[in-house]
């Protein structure tokens, strides 16, 4: 029997499983190129924790003290991550272990962000049909299967927080339209349990504690206060307070810090709001007015005044320095370099909006449009997500990720809705016989035409109805053909762009032979297998997860930024000469220093050219040793060749990379000591290294690890040292901090917590 | 065959029971050649004894004994007779009264010697870590040299005739050696005697200090995980441990040096691993991952694989990986009706001349295994069984684990495993698979079919119904559509035909469909009367528009009658039906548009 209504849930469903299909074999790039492994230098701490908390337990997890990080001071695990991810894939562990099913944690670790993406499409479906209709869910979902923007930070082998947090944020929107709509308490609480998922898998929550105040202060503002919006924002608010203050890491912060006031204050506003509603019932419409006036003063001026008291008495923490530079760019430039070293830190260039987006972008105004003109409650709140998602993602390229969503969801609002226009067949003339079906449900199945042509013909009428059915097949076909260079667009940018490993460096020859250069793990393997397990290795934080993940020996300094001075002290050690830096080294009981190099294959990414952040780090807390201006040459160019600053050619970071390097020549058209990165002959090419000895180089040069030499007067240690307990030198350095500069913001502990590559 | 099995079963038997012997002073040594060979990490000895029998009765077996400074580095000792070399003697370890410092294995000859007669055996020792660096440790550009140090004379609790000692060196660079004469040395071969009448148990040192660049690689320990699978395959994975036991590098590594000279002449970049002809999917990993310097080639009868580690070993210097493959199983495993017999090598090649520290083999069998029993070629330690859950196992897989100490390439030999396993239970986890499907969909099912909520949603299920009604009522509509259609048809074929009576049938049988549905439509109506919705209003529309359209029908058929029987001229005709047909255009879109809206 024909049941147009199976046959459309049908149709939905095969969509969505071909859109999950298509989102998670789209992310495998890396891996059939390469292999099944944790592909980022990040991930490489979330999946060290998630072995961790498999093989320890869930509460060991939370207890876990790692005296293998940012030695000597360790680092309170536990207290200092979101263990989203980590219970996410753990849970999913457990659960495959009941039953059996023997996948080992890597393999879970490195799938999950492509099967999150199958699952944020079908939130993203959810979402848009709550906002406009079933068929612009379909779009959604195909679209943010695909879009690159959130390829990006999902591939397989990049096991990261917003590979889940995406799809907890738009889950939670969901929900929270959801509430909206039907001003339910099981909706609120729903959005409020969605709402600690994505606590505890993101700093990004922040994002929703505040859109979600404020889509309900803007429909205050336009009078569309209801019961609905009273249950929904209360229920929700008061749960997701109470759970996500459960969250170890968040702790407090919620009802102490700036961020989660404008929630608060809302929620105050709402009650009182609510209250005069009530009150009005009792009072006529003039005493109203005054009481209104009254009240409103009162309330304002109160809660003004509550917050002003508070953070002036040191209860609600001001506004960290993250947020200052989201609303004013150069701000982390100026004051906090070590958020600025961070190329995804940087503004947003207009080029990757449209690599990231490509035709999205340009239908998303369309969708914002097609919103506001058929406003309503819901309306109201992606209209709100989609501008400030734009002016974040405008400041940061990191945050191009929580645009991308809405921008799926409103291009696919538009297309939903010109498809509508141009292929309804609103020709209900005699011929009706051939159209078996109810026009709804054929315009549904049109939906899930993405990029696929094929089926064109067959929708278009047959009968010929002069120039306005020639047109609207001409524009059906322009659309389909848009979207069909969308589809080939995705694909080749995630090929190209975000599916090449950093841990794996390939190269293709001339007949598209491939070289594989694993220089990287080389290295690591060598720390793990050839040195001490206590030994401890000094190296810029960019390698720290790395070493602590791959080479299981403890590290100075890490990805997690927490501590400015500890990175300014090895910023120093670095780009000190080397008996100054054999001080700091000393102190700091290092053992081995890892540098990476990229002068014998042209790796752009190496310590040299990273070189001036250690240098404007190590200013920022040592001004007195270290002057950025040392390290250029009176014309103000940064060179290693033989007319660069002598303090930068004699420098520990220098010394290091090029040791050996003068002799070196690797090929007859150019000297000894060409370094192929920067392209010049290096200036100090015959130097010798007193404090230190090459420990080991990879085949490529790519990594060199230097051991550190006992002190002079004592007999030469040849094997890998057993770490020596000495007495902690106190260093006055350290103490004194005479150069700091003023309002030096603080980086509050929660807030972003990883950091990709420095800038090249 | 048989009698093989009957000696590896007893040979742990014998070890324990037979544990002392004695020595048999009418057994004197004729003649002794030892060839010594230090040219790789492994000493190698290979004695040529012949023995006489000097007494009255006959002897069915000989001790040897081990140097003193080797005895505790026994790999591995066989012996055969000379004439015939595929005939492995029985070697076994014993003890002696008042010799318990020394180390005795007791030959067993074939058959007995008699008295007067003599034999010759030959007898193959391997030594592991017998030769000692020395410098202990060296820097990259030097070179190796190593010490070797045993016994000039032949260690024997017999008296010795004459004998003479041939010692392989891995190269002509000798820093010293022994020099007790007669000696003689050439290129790499150093030639010990003739020494004549020695008695029993006569030591004198034998150093010889060497230059030796071969590979001192030791497989620390080593895991060997077999998995058998009844559906054809035999999955086998080997975790191994590496270290470089040669001289311990001192100072820095260059690798400028490494690479412009090729100096570090014993540090080992590569080696060079043989597995069966039949392995596929090998793969070579570590913790890490993928280890991508490797190279594979397919000979006719083995598969050579070259490792490369992540670095090259110098003295002192670890590694790890793992390295698995897969074998189809009729080539290993053996059945008989329900008993299987599973028949593989203990340890695999690893590299040339290879060392096994200690080695864990385990084996996993399918689920549902029974009596297991291994036999195996040399004496190894059992442990208790463990049980192992991969996909789908319900009672888990029963794991024999094996282990053995300080093993060589001689010890690559097989090992028997018998158990007994139901057929039927193949099809366990086919069946668990199904059954669980078969599961899920049936709670699908039930779960849609039935209705679970707690209170009953009154104004839900009349929205349902109505819209089922709706449904109903729009394909009704359809199918009248349909019907007008036949009965222009029929009206036009009709006019062409003038085959009254037939037109008369067709209309009758049209008629009657036409009523049908539209009392259909009309018990609907009156069902969603009883809803109480306004579509009920629409569809009593619908339903008087309908009238109309069939009013214009009937209008219609009584002019084509008219015309046909002559009653009316064409031009009124085609008048009057372009007047009934624009009236039914607009009936008809009404009606659609009606449709629409339900």
């Amino acid at each position: 029997m024909w049941n147009p209504g199976g046959w459309k849930s049908l149709l939905t469903f095969i969509v969505l499983a071909l859109a999950w299909l298509a989102g998670f074999s789209s992310r495998l790039f890396a891996v059939i190129r390469f292999e099944s492994i944790i592909h980022e230098f990040d991930p490489w701490f979330n999946y060290r924790s998630t072995h961790y908390m498999v093989e320890r337990g869930f509460y060991n997890f939370l207890n876990w003290f790692d005296e293998r990080a940012w030695y000597p001071l360790g680092r309170i695990v536990g207290g200092t991550v979101y263990p989203g991810l980590m219970v996410t894939s753990g849970a999913i562990h457990w659960v495959l272990h009941a039953l059996n099913i023997p996948l080992h944690i890597r393999d879970i670790c490195v799938f999950l962000a492509p099967i999150f993406s199958g699952m944020t499409a079908l939130a993203v479906y959810f979402f848009t049909k709550e906002i406009w209709s079933q068929g612009a869910g379909l779009f959604a979902a195909c679209f943010i299967a695909i879009v690159p923007g959130y390829i990006s930070r999902s591939v397989a082998g990049s096991y990261d927080n917003e590979g889940i947090a995406i799809f907890a944020l738009m889950f939670t929107y969901y929900l929270w339209i959801k509430a909206v709509k039907t001003g339910q308490v099981y909706w609120g609480i729903c959005t409020a349990l969605s709402y600690f998922y994505m606590v505890s898998a993101w700093g990004g929550y922040v994002f929703i504690i505040n859109l979600i105040p404020l889509h309900v202060f803007v429909l205050l503002l336009m009078g569309r206060f209801s019961q609905r919006i009273f249950t929904a924002y209360t229920s929700f608010y008061i749960v997701g307070l109470i759970l996500s203050m459960q969250v170890p890491f968040v702790g407090f912060q919620p009802i102490r810090t700036s961020e989660h006031m404008a929630a608060a204050g809302v929620f105050a506003l709402l009650n009182a709001y609510a209250f005069l509603r009530y009150m009005q019932t009792f009072l006529s419409k003039a005493e109203f007015r005054y009481f209104f006036i009254l009240a409103v003063a009162i309330a304002a001026g109160a809660v003004f005044l509550a917050v002003v008291v508070l953070t002036w008495a040191g209860y609600i923490a001001p506004w960290s320095g993250r947020y200052y530079s989201l609303w004013d760019t150069g701000y982390a430039k100026i004051h906090i370099p070590i958020i600025a070293s961070v190329s995804e830190h940087q503004p947003t260039t207009w080029v990757s909006f449209f690599f990231d987006l490509h035709i999205l972008i340009c239908a998303f105004p369309a969708g914002v449009w097609y919103c506001i003109k058929n406003i309503n409650d819901e309306r109201v709140f992606v209209v709100l997500y989609a501008i400030f998602a734009s002016y974040f993602a405008g400041v940061m390229v990191r945050l191009m990720l929580t645009l991308t969503p809405v921008v799926c969801v409103l291009a696919a609002i538009a297309f939903s809705k010109t498809f509508e226009i141009y292929l309804k067949d609103d020709t209900p003339k005699s011929q009706q016989k051939n159209s078996e079906e109810g026009s709804e449900s054929r315009n549904d199945r049109l939906y899930d035409k993405v990029g696929k042509t094929k089926k064109v013909k067959e929708d278009k009428p047959k009968e010929e109805e002069g120039l306005g059915m020639n047109i609207k097949s001409i524009i059906v076909i322009a659309l389909l053909m848009m979207l069909m260079l969308f589809a080939v667009h995705c694909t080749w940018v995630t090929s190209s762009a975000y599916s090449s490993p950093s841990i794996v460096l390939a190269s293709y020859g001339q007949g598209g032979s491939r070289t594989i250069l694993d220089d990287f793990r080389e290295a690591y393997y060598w720390l793990r297998q050839n040195t001490d397990d206590k030994a401890r290795v000094m190296s810029w934080w960019d390698y720290g997860y790395q070493i602590a993940g791959m080479g299981n020996r403890t590290t100075l300094v890490d990805n997690n930024t927490w501590n400015n001075s500890h990175i300014a002290l090895v910023g120093k050690a670095m780009s000190s000469n080397e008996s100054a830096a054999y001080e700091i080294m000393r102190m700091l009981d290092v053992d081995y220093v890892l540098v990476i190099f990229g002068g014998v294959i042209g790796y752009s990414g190496d310590d040299i050219n990273k070189f001036l952040w250690m240098v404007r780090i190590a200013e920022g807390e040592h001004p007195k040793d270290i002057r950025e201006s040392d390290y250029f040459t009176p014309q103000g160019e940064f060179r290693v060749d033989s007319s660069g600053s002598s303090t930068l050619l004699n420098c520990l970071m220098y010394k290091l990379s090029y040791y050996r390097f003068g002799q070196l020549q690797l090929d007859f058209r150019s000297p000894a000591g060409f370094d192929r990165t920067r392209g010049v002959e290096i200036g100090n090419k015959n130097f010798d290294l007193t404090h230190l000895e090459e420990a080991y180089t990879t085949e490529h040069w790519l990594v060199r690890i230097y051991r550190v030499k006992d002190l002079s007067n004592r007999q030469m240690v040849i094997k890998p040292k057993k770490p020596v307990k000495r007495p902690k030198r106190k260093s006055s350095k350290k103490v004194k901090r005479a150069g700091t500069i003023k309002q030096k913001p603080k980086i509050i502990k929660g807030k972003k917590s990883t950091a990709k590559k420095s800038t090249k | 065959m048989k009698w093989r099995a009957f000696y590896i079963l007893l040979l742990p038997y014998f070890a324990s029971v037979l544990c002392t012997s004695t020595i048999d002073k009418s057994l004197v040594v004729t003649q002794v050649e030892r060839k010594i060979d230090i040219a790789s990490h492994l000493v190698k000895t290979y004695t040529s004894i012949t023995i006489e029998n000097k007494g009255s009765a006959s002897v069915r077996s000989f001790l040897f004994v081990i140097d003193p400074t080797l005895q505790n580095k026994v790999s591995f000792i066989g012996a055969v007779t000379k004439d015939n070399k595929d005939d492995k003697l029985q070697v076994v370890p014993t003890t002696v009264t008042g010799h318990s410092d020394k180390q005795f294995w007791k030959v067993t000859l074939r058959s007995e010697l008699s008295a007067g007669k003599s034999v010759t055996v030959e007898v193959e020792a391997v030594f592991a870590h017998a030769l000692s660096a020395y410098p202990s440790q060296i820097t990259q550009a030097e070179k190796q040299y190593v010490v070797f140090e045993g016994n000039l004379y032949f260690y024997s609790p017999y008296e010795t005739a004459t004998q003479k000692t041939i010692v392989t060196t891995a190269s002509s660079t000798l820093e010293s050696y022994t020099k007790t004469k007669p000696v003689s040395a050439s290129d790499n071969v150093i030639t010990y005697g003739p020494y004549e009448n020695r008695p029993p148990f006569s030591e004198a040192q034998l150093r010889v200090h060497e230059e030796n660049n071969s590979p001192f690689l030791t497989v620390t320990s080593m895991e060997r995980i077999i998995e058998v699978s009844h559906w054809g395959n035999i999955a086998i994975e080997e975790h191994v441990d590496l270290r470089h036991s040669g001289a311990t590098l001192k100072g820095p590594f260059s690798r400028f040096d490494y690479q412009r000279s090729q100096d570090g002449v014993s540090s080992i970049k590569s080696f060079k691993t043989i597995l069966p002809a039949s392995a596929r999917d090998v793969y070579y990993r570590d913790e890490i991952g993928n280890i991508s310097t490797s190279h594979m080639r397919e000979l006719d009868d083995a598969v050579d694989v070259e490792l490369r580690p992540r670095f090259p070993l110098f003295g002192g210097w670890k590694t790890r990986y793992f390295l698995g493959y897969n074998v189809p199983s009729y080539e290993y495993l053996f059945n008989k009706g329900d008993s299987y017999a599973l028949k593989m090598r203990f340890v695999d090649h690893v590299y040339d001349d290879m060392v096994v520290d200690e080695a864990v083999v385990k084996v996993i069998l399918p689920e549902g295994s029974k009596n297991i029993e291994v036999r195996t070629p040399f004496k190894v330690k059992r442990e208790p069984d463990e049980l192992h859950f991969t996909y789908l196992d319900t009672t888990g897989r029963p794991v024999v684990v094996m282990r053995k100490e300080n093993l060589v390439e001689q010890h690559i030999q097989d090992f028997e495993l018998h158990y007994t396993f139901q057929r039927m239970l193949l099809l366990q986890e086919p069946l668990l698979v199904v059954g669980a499907f078969y599961l899920l969909f049936l709670v699908v099912i039930i779960y849609v079919r039935l209705d679970f909520s707690i209170t009953k949603d009154e104004a839900k299920e009349s929205r349902l119904r109505v819209a089922s009604l709706v449904e109903e009522v729009q394909s009704t509509q359809d199918r009248r559509s349909a019907l007008y259609q036949s009965y222009d048809d029929a009206i036009n074929r009709f006019k062409t035909t003038k085959d009254t009576a037939a037109f008369q049938a067709s209309r009758k049988k049209v008629d009657a469909d036409y009523k049908q549905l539209t009392t259909q439509v009309q018990n609907i109506y009156q069902q969603l009367k009883t809803e109480g919705t306004d579509i009920a209003e629409k569809v009593a529309e619908l339903q008087r528009l309908d009238g109309q359209y069939k009013d214009q029908i009937n209008l219609a058929i009584t002019l084509a009658e008219k015309l046909v029987a002559g009653k009316a001229s064409r031009q009124q005709y085609l008048d009057s039906e372009a007047g009934v047909n624009t009236k039914r255009e607009d009936i008809y879109q009404k009606m659609e548009a009606l449709r629409a809206t339900l």
